[in-house]
């Protein structure tokens, strides 16, 4: 153990020194930092700052027509000549590298030669007044010519044998419309089923999913005079969008800085949209000389960015009689869309959690993410994994109802406890915390399910409740999709006051103040002396992006390192004031003392100001990276995650026999988060989670025709949940099986939030209707059409 | 292509219009196509109205005109003019805190914060008809405001909360006091 590296080594005594603590700050209810300046209206958003800027220009895009074709020519010439347009872009005028691929570079900013979806671009004008620009977009004449469009993955891929099928290729430069192919091979599968007393098997489909943030996308560039240019955007990911635009405008890094103001909600939509953006106004920018805005509207946003990939599986489950789960097949394969965006990390994400949180001796899983004429999809709270667990969880329920067994007690006798290897292989350890089992537990006994499952089987009438049950779990942070890495900057100035930077952004979330919360704790300083400040690539460190619930768990960890190291030089400092052991100080700002001698008292300024006289650097930079994640390509075998976030949802819904309406009543949402830092950050993430995927169960599906154009790409065509929809109650309750090197142990919940909530809800409406479902949304016609066709409903 | 070609423009010169906003006088010059919203937020400054879909979808961008709910991305800024304008800027005076934005700290609602505007403006325009609203009633004024954070219920709460802040005579409260 000698040799991890300083930084794990201070999580770890920071985790033992606290263990059994009481805390100030952190787990408690401590109203976060903007939330005075948001209800005041006082924040600034992205657009917002457009305000300032007199002589800014706008941009807008022009979009191909048709989602698949061949680009034989663009003239510009008549949009150019069109009173108020100062500039048309087209490919020919990217400076740098015509691309803003995430993963791969598949995805030109500017298309030339084809169109693979209909929200690319072909063309950018740029006006003083937004509306001449839109109006010269009718202008630009492009020459076509059609391309046969395909919006089924499985137009492309044989969900059975996995076979690429013959069709129209979307990027024939890359062979294949087969973008990744993730496995896992583990036992012997063919022994499990031939020795299962039950086997279970179900097909299983989801839809697009949009984020809808309230916040369209924005960004504005200034132009700088060295040639560089600073970005103001709404973006989870600066550095990233740093790092594109630079490669758009071919310029160095250092040349481009993107300040990201208050973000209204991102859930992993803005992430490489951002590029694009931030690409699109630079370009403008740089252009003109003068300030460039970019706003896209509500159906260039639908349109325009990734979404939550749709899933086609067919899985297989074998069990033992008693209940006992001997092995799991599955085929799953992905739609990604026109280009790959994030989705060979999603589908990789949904390969590790295939199985669910179970044990699984035998395990066989596929999963392909294949190219459509669809809009492309990436990125979106849970990354793969609401997908998948809709299906396990169908399927336990299908397999509990097989076996004649409680939903509860057939999962009670397979899931993951301490001392359990994963799928992969992987050990977990009491250092991991795994409090699945505790989850269950209590969200079994709040629901009081035994109770309800017998009392709902027995209703008769047009109105019928059900109650339902899904599991999740969530590897924390990135595993294998990258570099994990995190830092934090904290700095005390003259006066004690603190100065809070983290590359992580807030898009509502409010890991930020987590984080303070964190060095409030290890400092001993209350979060009123901290100032939040806006991420910045010219001023705070490289966070890495703000994905996968991994601020609190990286970010936090990096706070814990820059705090950890002031706080033993301020004790330096103020023993010497004190006369005592550095060991013995204690810091309740605005008092410092010693534990042995609490009645002598100096304060916190004069704490600082001695070290500064002193010339101790009241400054630190606190880094954390993550231990490499581990991953046979042929196996699926190692140690993904650092560690798991797990989870128990129970639904209470009614469904009406007459119309096939869904109420969901009532919800309880039990996490294992490991220690809870924020507690109303995590309370409204239970919440907020369960919101959005009750939309995702119930209504929530992003339309396209046969041509690939997207239907419903306005919010009074695609529904999300209104105050109308939410259910009477969520009632969240924390698990704290605490994570080692997790700050203090905590684990992280952002895309948690959602995993299981579809599934659970899917089950309760099994369980009012005796039906199984097989696709979400589970519509209220799709409900009435499976009632019909079982002769359940009442007329 | 737009409703009145380029080249007629100069036809329909900008109009001067004046509105009462958050209680001062402004005198504005618009086009005649240009909405309330753009006005509001890029003339006048007042950018706590916020724009979510342009299309009187998402309830982001409505004021009180007149005392009345509306989505200022539908009203055309010359159908304003002479109109009394209420935006989240001017619910409270400076340093204070209307009852309805100190029940929404209360119940610790806020996210990203972006539908607050126009969430606080529509329990203003709830409260002010009906003073003890029920949960139904509760939700059918603020049906037509998205919230993609999801704090719906905190809504319900902090409603009930103002309502009952408002009944014991306490209407605003000091700013700095609700920090944490
Ligand atoms: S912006 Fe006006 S209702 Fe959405
Ligand atoms: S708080 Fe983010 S949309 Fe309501």
């Amino acid at each position: 153990m000698s040799e991890l590296p300083e930084y794990v080594r201070i999580v770890e005594e920071i985790f033992d020194k606290y263990k059994d603590k009481e805390f100030l700050y952190v787990g408690k209810r401590i109203q976060r930092w903007d939330a005075v300046e948001k209800i005041k209206g006082r924040v600034l958003f992205t657009a917002d700052f457009a305000k300032y800027y007199r002589n800014a220009v706008f941009v807008y895009s022009v979009r191909t027509k048709y989602a698949h074709a061949k680009i034989k020519s663009i003239d510009i010439s008549e949009a150019q000549r069109y009173p108020g347009v100062l500039r048309v872009i087209t490919a020919k005028d990217i400076p740098g590298v015509n691309d803003v691929g995430y993963v791969i570079p598949d995805q030109p900013l500017l298309v030339s030669d084809k169109a693979r979806y209909i929200g690319d671009i072909v063309a950018l004008i740029v006006a003083e007044d937004p509306n001449v620009a839109k109006e010269a977009g009718e202008l630009i004449k492009v020459d076509y010519e059609k391309l046969p469009v395909i919006t089924d993955p499985l137009q492309v891929i044989d969900l059975r044998t996995l076979k690429e099928k013959e069709h129209p290729l979307i990027h024939e430069e890359r062979g294949s419309d087969v973008v990744a192919h993730f496995k896992i091979r583990k036992g012997d599968v063919r022994k499990a089923f031939d020795e299962a007393d039950v086997v279970v098997e179900g097909e299983y489909s989801t839809p697009f999913q949009e984020h809808a943030y309230m916040e369209p996308e924005a960004a504005i560039a200034l132009p700088e005079a060295d040639g560089g240019v600073t970005i103001i955007a709404t973006t989870q990911c600066p550095f990233d969008v740093r790092k594109a635009v630079a490669k758009v405008l071919g310029v160095t890094q250092n040349k481009v800085r993107v300040i990201v103001p208050a973000v209204g909600g991102g859930f992993g939509g803005k992430e490489d949209v951002a590029n694009e953006l931030g690409a699109k106004a630079a370009l403008a920018a740089l252009m003109t000389g003068r300030p460039a805005v970019v706003i896209h509207s509500r159906e260039e946003s639908m349109i325009g960015h990734s979404k939550r990939h749709p899933m086609k599986a067919w899985y297989r489950h074998a069990a033992k009689r008693d209940g006992t789960l001997l092995g799991v097949e599955a085929n799953i394969v992905f739609d990604t869309g026109a280009y790959a965006s994030l989705g060979p990390f999603v589908a990789w994400r949904a390969t590790v959690h295939a199985t669910g949180p179970y044990r699984v001796e035998a395990a066989r899983v596929d999963t392909l993410s294949v190219y459509t004429n669809n809009v492309y999809a990436g990125a979106f709270r849970g990354f793969g994994c609401p997908q998948v667990t809709f299906a396990i969880e169908s399927q336990m329920d299908a397999l509990a109802e097989e076996l004649g067994m409680d939903p509860v007690d057939l999962r009670l006798k397979n899931i993951l406890r301490e001392g359990d290897r994963t799928v992969h292989g992987q050990l977990l350890t009491r250092d991991h915390g795994v409090g699945l089992e505790e989850a269950i537990l209590k969200a079994v006994e709040t629901s009081r399910w035994y109770e309800k499952r017998k009392l709902f089987s027995k209703q008769v009438g047009t109105l019928r409740k059900g109650i339902g049950i899904a599991l999740l779990w969530h590897g924390n942070s990135i595993g294998v999709e990258g570099a994990d890495y995190s830092s934090a900057t904290l700095i005390i100035n003259r006066d004690g006051s603190i100065t809070f930077r983290v590359g992580l952004i807030d898009m509502g979330q409010g890991s930020q103040w987590g984080m303070v919360l964190i060095a409030s704790e290890i400092l001993g300083v209350p979060p009123s002396y901290f100032r939040v400040e806006q991420p910045d690539t010219a001023a705070t460190p490289d966070s890495g992006p703000t994905v996968a619930s991994r601020s609190t768990v990286m970010g936090g960890a990096a706070v814990v390192n820059a705090a950890y190291k002031l706080r033993q030089r301020l004790n330096k400092v103020a023993s010497t004031l004190l006369g005592c052991d550095p060991d013995d100080v204690e810091i309740k700002a605005p008092d410092v003392y010693c534990r042995s001698n609490p009645e002598k008292k100096v304060s916190w300024s004069d704490v600082v100001e001695q070290s500064f006289w002193l010339g101790i650097p009241l400054q630190e930079f606190g880094y954390f990276r993550a231990p490499p994640a581990e991953w046979d390509e042929e196996t699926g075998q190692g140690a993904p995650y650092i560690t798991y976030t797990f989870g128990a949802i129970i639904a209470e819904v009614t469904v009406d026999l007459e119309t096939g309406g869904v109420k969901v009543d009532r919800m309880v949402t039990a996490y294992d988060i490991g220690k809870v830092i924020n507690r109303v950050g995590a309370e409204l993430h239970a919440e907020g989670g369960a919101i959005q995927g009750l939309g995702y169960a119930l209504m929530e599906e992003v339309v396209h025709n046969k041509d690939a154009y997207v239907m419903n790409a306005n919010l009074s065509t695609y529904y999300i949940p209104t105050i109308h929809d939410v259910p009477d109650e969520i009632i969240p309750i924390f698990v704290e099986a605490k994570y080692r090197r997790g700050p203090f142990g905590a684990k992280g919940l952002g895309e948690p939030s959602i995993n299981g909530i579809a599934p659970a809800i899917v089950n309760a409406v099994s369980h009012a209707t005796g039906l199984r479902f097989h696709s979400i949304p589970l519509t209220p016609e799709k409900i009435y059409m499976a009632l019909k066709k079982a002769g359940k409903t009442l007329f | 292509m737009s409703v009145i070609p380029r080249e007629e423009w100069d036809k329909y010169p900008d109009i001067e219009i004046t509105l009462n906003v958050n209680g001062k006088d402004y005198k504005v010059k618009v086009k005649p196509y240009e909405r309330l919203l753009d006005v509001l937020r890029y003339k006048l400054g007042f950018t706590g109205v916020k724009e979510g879909c342009g299309r009187g979808e998402c309830g982001a961008c409505v004021v009180l005109m007149d005392g009345k709910l509306v989505p200022s991305c539908l009203v055309l800024a010359v159908r304003a003019n002479g109109s009394k304008v209420l935006t989240v800027e001017g619910l409270a005076p400076e340093g204070k805190l209307h009852a309805i934005q100190k029940a929404l700290l209360d119940t610790y609602a806020v996210q990203c914060g972006f539908c607050f505007p126009g969430v606080i403006l529509a329990i203003k325009a709830l409260l002010d008809r009906n003073p003890n609203p029920t949960d139904e009633e509760i939700k059918d004024a603020l049906s037509g405001q998205l919230c993609r954070c999801g704090s719906y219920l905190r809504f319900i709460k902090a409603v009930k909360l103002a309502a009952q802040y408002i009944r014991e005579g306490k209407e605003y409260f000091d700013e700095s006091g609700a920090r944490g």
